[in-house]
């Protein structure tokens, strides 16, 4: 062997186009989820949503807060597609500004929730015993509290603001998140290329980012795109409540709770937004779906 | 005429990927009181071929071609759910692989061992209690009457198997199939399952079709075989024509990928003159604090003695076998030599160094010097890492050096072990189960340890794989004048690799010394337990020989 291996050094060691490019599980994955066809038009509506939520401020001719109390309310027309609320503002642009708010809630107060769930998971996870012990028990008290209180006594203390309402909200999901986790990696901690990456003298930073974390991020993802959703509700329910986004700024649940006000006279100000939200949820919760099948190991065996 | 007789059977399945052809024109025939021995790998489509005679199939994907299976003048692959169910488990009875996961943990024994009776025969819950006591006395389960109110994870492995045996047989079936029955369990335990399925068969006379990978298994029982090879038959015949007037060249392969024989001479280890043990182990304990599982309590007095008492001594280049049945201590051991578990009291010398006593930065270098190789290599490979990160990870974490460097000593571990440098970019669900393996030794010469220890490498591996990754260690080790304790089950392989055999038996080595006297000349009863188990890939020797039985209490 002596022999070859110094030939194939010398040919800079190792003719790489020759190397047969493997597909990861993570391609694999992405081909599966490309088959299913419900996931993938899940996907397209959400990125839809995201690339018009960006672009609202230049494609839109009205803006968000300008009154027309001359106007009125309107139902949809060729100059308000969806038409306009009782202030005379366009529906369209109201709407739009307000996935601006509610998907961005949902991507952060997410991100916050990821951030912190997988963190604490993880530690509490592969440490175990008396660690885990006293970490799953804070998440336990932290769960106990009610959660509407909770963000009632924020909002007073604190005073409204967007960045709070992040802050709230992930601060409220990452406990599920981070028991998801731990359960993972307690699981993940009993195999045995855990085992082999100790006696190779990795230390655990290195154990926990390379192979432990790696391996709970198709459970993470998948309970990711369930968490979205659920966060974009809990806004739309606390801005209904009115603790959430202040007019003039509009989100989806703002939107909803006037339009239910005036259900009677002008129900597009009531259907329009409703059918957003739902048609997001919906997307979002497919894809989350179809991330489930396609991640599944199991599936990959038949 | 043929109690069961298979024609022409075709199974096809339908997957994402394209037409997996599992089962291809299999065909047979059942005498009454007949044992059939079906032979293969996994994947062979041995299995498939059985659960589709009683409908156990996942239709789909799979789907049945074409082909007929008459029982009693129907055809069993045109049966209706309602009539097929009838004969499942009444008529056809099956016992599964692993005992552990076949009886449902939440009913009693009893509730399991009527249930068949009560749904196909109209009997009263009283007579079929007395039945099914009748039949667990017949599988040889002690105190059938007060252990029927069991639950099934008061029993142990080869007692569960028994169970499923006595559930199979509780309602007289005509036909048996067991699907490698015996591989799940340790040898001993083994060798009592298959007497006891050997009992029946002449008592009851019911026609047994006998699934196994092993030769050695089927040879003691089987009247005829055939060897299926990735969905065909390659070969039938009688027992004595498959193993004695061997046609085809896949069963040849078969038949000697067991390793019968001692090490290879060019494989024998001699020690030179006065030359120092380089591995020492001095009394080594390892105990398990029991707890009783409650929120509050904290550890008790009671432990359980996982490594009781161990001392042995290795020169360098030398390799020992550990053999044992599982609960021995033989992994515990392994891991207290890796450092995986704390130790309780003992030493581990290592070149000099005690391993017992290396904390932080020290014991990081010291790894380097020992290295494992594990069981399972679908669980050992991180999923998610290429061939090249999971080599060159091991070689980083000891030493820093250049990306080419690294690239270069990947690429000579993988020609090392016999991959192509191709596959460095692969990802190891990629691999076969043997290829994976070889990827893990890699990774553990990838530190050029003095010590190698090698936990049941190849019991998740089909026989013609074992051998392969047998000679690769074998050589591997000569190479590099490695110190090796392969541990195994299996005996065979343990003579074939070793020079030294230490023999496990409830924490303690009950028999040491060297392989080919231990194997040629037990002296512990345990030992020569253990040796007369093994099943032995010639019918002749196997229908003859005595086994030696011994009990708990005359080792301890």
């Amino acid at each position: 062997m002596t022999q070859s291996s110094e030939t194939t050094a010398e040919q800079s060691i190792i003719d790489l186009d020759s190397v047969e490019s493997g597909t990861s599980l993570w391609e694999d994955a992405w081909n599966r989820l490309q088959q299913n066809k419900l996931a993938m038009f899940g996907l397209y509506v959400v990125s839809f949503m995201i690339i018009i939520a960006l672009l609202t401020p230049w494609i839109t001719p009205y803006s968000y807060f300008e009154q027309d109390l001359d106007l009125g309310a309107t139902a949809p027309s060729a100059a308000h597609w969806l038409g306009t609320d009782t202030l005379g503002r366009d529906l369209l642009t109201r709407i739009m500004y307000g996935s601006r708010i509610s998907l961005m809630v949902g991507f952060l107060a997410t991100a916050v929730a990821l951030s912190i769930g997988v963190l604490w998971g993880t530690v509490s996870g592969y440490f175990g015993g008396r660690v885990d012990a006293f970490m799953m028990r804070t998440v336990d008290i932290l769960y106990a509290l009610p959660f509407t209180i909770f963000i009632i006594l924020l909002m007073v203390v604190f005073g409204r603001n967007i960045l709070l309402l992040f802050m709230a909200i992930g601060a409220v999901e990452w406990l599920t998140m981070a028991r998801i986790v731990r359960g993972q990696v307690l699981s993940i901690r009993q195999q045995e290329y855990i085992d082999a990456a100790i006696t190779m003298g990795l230390p655990k930073r290195q154990i926990m980012l390379r192979h432990v974390i790696p391996n709970t991020l198709g459970t993470i993802i998948i309970y990711v795109t369930l968490t979205i959703p659920n966060v974009i509700l809990l806004e739309s329910f606390l801005s209904f409540l009115g603790l959430g986004v202040q007019p003039p700024q509009s989100s989806w649940g703002l939107l909803i709770s006037y339009g239910v006000e005036t259900m009677e006279e002008y129900p597009w100000l009531l259907i329009f937004p409703a059918v957003v939200l739902s048609v997001t949820l919906f997307s979002l919760n497919f894809l989350g779906d179809g991330l489930r099948d396609a991640l599944d190991p199991k599936a990959s065996r038949d | 005429m043929a109690l069961l007789t298979v024609k022409d059977l075709h199974i096809h399945f339908h997957t994402r990927n394209g037409i997996v052809k599992a089962v291809n024109g299999v065909e047979f025939s059942l005498e009454k009181g007949e044992t059939l021995g079906i032979v293969g790998e996994s994947g062979s489509g041995k299995t498939v071929c059985c659960y589709s005679l009683l409908g156990l199939l996942p239709t789909p994907p799979a789907r049945i071609e074409s082909g007929s299976a008459m029982f009693e003048g129907n055809d069993l692959l045109n049966m209706s759910e309602q009539d097929l169910r009838k004969i499942r488990g009444n008529r056809i009875a099956m016992i599964f692989q692993d005992p552990m996961t076949s009886l449902n943990p939440f009913m009693k024994l009893g509730e399991q061992l009527t249930e068949p009776l009560t749904t196909h025969n109209d009997i009263s819950k009283q007579e079929a209690r007395k039945r099914a006591i009748a039949a667990m006395q017949e599988v040889g389960i002690p105190e059938p009457e007060r252990r029927i109110d069991c639950y099934p994870h008061e029993f142990s492995g080869g007692m569960r198997q028994r169970v499923m045996i006595a559930m199979a047989l509780v309602t007289e079936p005509d036909i048996l199939i067991a699907d490698e029955p015996t591989t799940a369990l340790d040898v001993t335990i083994q060798a009592q399952i298959l007497d006891l399925i050997k009992k029946l068969q002449r008592e009851r006379s019911i026609s047994v079709i006998f699934i196994s990978h092993d030769l050695g298994v089927i040879a003691g029982c089987a009247d005829k075989i055939i060897v299926m090879h990735e969905g065909n038959i390659v070969e039938s015949g009688t027992t004595d024509e498959i193993y004695y007037q061997t046609k085809h060249d896949y069963t040849k392969k078969l038949l000697n990928a067991i390793p019968s024989s001692a090490k290879p001479e060019s494989a024998v280890f001699h020690a030179e003159e006065g030359s120092e043990p380089i591995f020492k182990i001095d009394g080594l304990l390892t105990h398990f604090p029991i707890s009783d599982g409650g929120v509050f309590s904290g550890k008790t007095d009671e432990c359980c003695k996982a490594v009781d008492d161990v001392s042995l001594q290795l020169l360098e280049g030398e390799t020992l076998g550990l053999v044992g049945e599982s609960g021995c201590g033989k992994s515990t051991m392994a891991k207290s030599i890796m450092r995986l578990v704390d130790i309780t009291a003992g030493s581990i010398t290592l070149n000099g160094k005690d391993l017992t006593r290396l904390e932080g930065e020290e014991l990081k270098t010291a790894r380097a010097e020992f290295q494992m190789v594990f069981q399972d290599p679908y669980a050992s490979l991180n999923p998610r890492m290429t061939v090249y990160d999971l080599l060159a990870e091991a070689i980083y974490v000891q030493k820093n050096c250049s990306k080419d460097e690294l690239l270069k000593q990947v690429v000579s571990l993988m020609d090392d072990v016999g991959l192509p440098a191709k596959a460095i970019r692969k990802y190891p669900h990629e691999f076969s189960g043997g290829q994976r393996q070889r990827i893990a030794i890699a990774r553990a010469l990838a530190l050029k340890p003095r010590l190698l220890i090698a936990d049941e490498p190849v019991s998740a591996l089909d026989v013609t794989i074992q051998a392969q990754i047998l000679d690769l260690l074998l050589e591997l080790v000569k190479k590099y004048q490695i110190t090796m304790i392969f541990i195994s089950h299996d005996l065979s392989v343990v003579r074939y690799l070793t020079d030294r055999t230490a023999v496990m038996y409830g924490g303690k080595i009950v028999e040491y010394g060297n392989t080919e006297d231990v194997f040629n000349n037990p002296q512990h009863l345990y030992t020569k337990s253990l040796l007369s188990a093994i099943p032995i890939a010639d019918p002749n020797k196997e229908r003859t020989r005595q086994r030696v039985a011994y009990t708990a209490d005359q080792i301890a």
